[in-house]
């Protein structure tokens, strides 16, 4: 990082392959939508250029990183408009695609996958913004409650609160799903 | 109506409370029915977070970014290098000296015109005195004593 402050954009090169993914996700999760995490990820990452100068050492990386991602994509929600400046090129490799669960074998594992997808996506939506916040990074990037904390500038009790009330909302809405729309489809198959 | 250890639940599953604590919760999940139900939930959902699919960005997006950054004014630290760059900085060199000698050499010329034009202005002054005392090629001896020469008449000497 303190060589992409000095401009090396080589090493820029090397941070983006290492963390592009997390922050993807994190923007996907935040917003349930393809491009606009692409754009925010773009955002993200030349924000994170822009600014390298500020990190200083003893401030762990991914944690630096995901408090510009969550800043930025909170900043971003509240605006509710999302800028698109590129039209995509044609071709599969410029398509953002979603990777199959490695159990999705067959094709009622896979609408089950979507529906679950669903299902979450739409309780992520009924949080706060913090809450999805916590939410995401815990559930998809596996961050410690104390390294979340330092990203949302909060305490660690609060963090705790903020992640067990969205664990028990996402939970909630799948077992409501499972119990409605799962249940019975699969009694009348 | 759920209990306190309740907010707990949460963290005892992702492995975030303190052993002490984590003993609390297991006694009372031994008890409380409730409580049991809801990290049962809770365990199962995790569960299935876990399968849930990865967004992957394209490839695409690499390159957008690299040449958006690309396209971004360089940071100082990286100018600063560029200027300092030997191919760069003989060259630069060489104008330094080029343009040191030269303010030199301007520098005492106008200094040297400047004590030219102290001289001709100190003639002119004491124009009269000098023709009285015939004074012809004036050096910077001679200055001296025409700078002189208001005293020298004051106290009465040639």
């Amino acid at each position: 990082m303190l060589r992409v402050a000095a401009g090396d954009t080589a090493a820029f090169a090397a941070l983006y392959d290492r963390h592009h993914r997390s922050v993807a996700r994190f923007a996907h999760r935040f917003v349930q939508d393809a491009g606009k995490a692409e754009e925010l990820t773009q955002d993200i990452f030349v924000k994170l250029y822009r600014h390298a100068g500020r990190y200083r050492p003893t401030a762990r990386f991914k944690t630096f990183l995901f408090r510009v991602a969550a800043n930025h994509c909170l900043n971003e929600v509240r605006k509710g408009e999302y800028r698109v400046r590129h039209v995509r090129q044609e071709g599969e490799e410029d398509r953002p695609v979603e990777m199959a669960a490695p159990e999705a074998h067959s094709p009622q594992r896979a609408v089950e996958g979507r529906e679950l997808e669903a299902t979450v996506a739409a309780a992520l939506q009924r949080l706060s913004e913090r809450e999805r916040t916590a939410f995401a990074l815990c559930r998809f990037e596996g961050m410690a409650y104390r390294d979340i904390a330092e990203v949302l500038s909060a305490s660690e009790a609060a963090v705790k609160s903020l992640i067990h009330r969205a664990t028990l909302s996402v939970a909630r809405a799948v077992e409501a799903w499972q119990a409605g729309a799962k249940g019975p489809a699969r009694s009348e198959a | 109506m759920s209990c306190t250890v309740e907010d707990e639940l949460t963290a005892y599953l992702d492995g975030e409370l303190s052993a002490v604590e984590a003993a609390r919760v297991r006694g009372h999940l031994t008890s409380c029915s409730d409580c049991r139900a809801t990290e049962a939930l809770l365990r199962r959902t995790l569960s299935e977070l876990s399968a849930l699919a990865a967004f992957e960005p394209s490839a695409g997006l690499r390159r957008r970014v690299l040449a958006e950054v690309d396209a971004l004014p360089r940071p100082w630290p990286e100018r600063m290098r560029a200027w300092f760059r030997p191919g760069v900085l003989a060259p630069a060199g060489v104008v330094l000296a080029t343009a040191a000698v030269v303010a030199v050499v301007v520098g005492e010329r106008a200094v040297t015109a400047r004590a030219e034009q102290r001289t001709e202005l100190a003639v002119a002054e004491h124009y009269e005195l000098l023709s009285d005392y015939e004074v012809v090629g004036l050096s910077a001896d001679d200055l001296e004593v025409v700078e002189q020469l208001d005293q020298l008449q004051k106290e009465g000497r040639p």
